[in-house]
């Protein structure tokens, strides 16, 4: 009876291996937790508080958001309006900047939406997203 | 004993047969909008299939460029609807994917992930879009590359600079590519000018950026 029920319990728990096999074979690199942006490209507050004056802070929320608060001295840099932002960002942009990009939370993309696109389209060096965005940023107030 | 066995599997009936379920004719619906279009619009149709009415507790989207909402609060046995999720494409381009979270009362299966992907057309690439040069650096000319997107042909362009200080010049490079050079007339003050390309067979503007910065060059 013993035997019997050890037997089943190593069945079931070979059954219960099949998927997860399947699971680590073909999905392996579609791990949800695991973040599409390199841990050498994200900054936290704290790394980008000590770069003062030379970190020059972007905003990617869309508009409204950005209008009813955000941090100081950020530019507004947002996909909705890309083409007409990017100038103005680029007019205040040096190359000593260290720029830091964030969004609202830390499920957003749109930060690493922006900061892939400066580095691809305007070939920026030194672009980092914030991580937790936004909302880190209020609770290190 | 005999009872017991019989109240338990009644009431177990019971539970399957009364459930509430929504099943989705789509969880993944994949757009194409045309190149201009403001928006891409999904429709996520439902069906309650189950004997009982499902409520939506909450429909959240992962960016703020995606507005979605549902037609009703609550969907009776065997009413249809659907989730209509609205994407803002702006400014954005190539492949988007956008979730949709909608949040029912129903006990087995409460959370379900609608996703949206459009794929926006991208008339021109610009590689890259912003040219640099330090103050006092040589004022060589800079390239800037423009090449046709996937079914887009490209046979002419025009680069106009807003600035004097800066020269545009085009040159037809290969099939659907084009190189700008980007020369200023010297880098001795802070300037900079924005660079209107205009695609000969397009009505859509495109921009790069050139500058003269106020600090030597890393380029």
């Amino acid at each position: 009876m013993k035997s019997a029920l050890v037997g089943q319990a190593l069945v079931l728990a070979a059954l219960a291996l099949v998927p997860g096999l399947g699971q680590a074979i073909y999905f392996h690199d579609k791990v949800s937790w695991k973040s599409s942006v390199p841990v050498s490209e994200m900054v936290t507050v704290e790394q980008a508080r000590t770069w003062g004056k030379n970190a020059l802070w972007v905003d990617a929320r869309p508009d409204d958001e950005f209008v009813r608060d955000h941090v100081p001295g950020a530019l507004s840099l947002n996909e909705d309006r890309w083409n007409e932002l990017l100038s103005q960002f680029l007019a205040v942009w040096s190359p000593e900047k260290k720029v830091v990009v964030y969004c609202s939370s830390k499920s957003c993309n749109a930060s690493r939406e922006v900061a892939r696109r400066l580095r691809k389209e305007a070939q920026l060096p030194n672009v980092f997203v914030l991580q937790g965005g936004w909302e880190a940023w209020l609770k290190s107030k | 004993m005999r009872t017991h066995i019989f109240a338990f599997t009644l009431s177990l009936i019971l539970c399957v047969t009364a459930r509430a379920e929504l099943k989705w004719e789509q969880t993944l619906l994949e757009l194409h909008p045309a190149a201009g279009d403001k928006e891409a619009v999904g429709h996520f149709k439902y069906e309650n299939t189950g004997a009982q009415p499902v409520r939506f507790k909450s429909v959240r989207t992962s960016c703020g460029c995606t507005a979605a909402r549902s037609q009703t609060e609550a969907v009776q046995p065997g009413e249809k609807g659907e989730i209509t999720a609205t994407f803002k494409i702006g400014d954005r381009t190539g492949t988007q994917v956008k979730n949709v979270t909608v949040e029912t009362d129903d006990p087995t299966n409460p959370t379900t992930v609608l996703t949206l992907k459009a794929v926006i057309p991208q008339e021109i690439e610009i590689t890259p879009a912003f040219v640099f040069w330090g103050q006092g650096e040589a004022a060589n000319p800079k390239t800037i590359v423009v090449r046709a997107g996937k079914d887009f042909p490209l046979k002419n362009l025009k680069a106009t600079s807003s600035n004097p200080d800066f020269q545009a010049k085009v040159e037809h490079t290969g099939s659907g590519e084009f190189k700008i050079d980007v020369q200023p007339r010297e880098t001795t003050h802070p300037t900079s000018a924005t660079l209107t390309i205009q695609p000969e067979n397009s009505a859509k503007m495109f921009y790069a950026t050139a500058r003269v910065t106020n600090a030597p060059a890393v380029q």
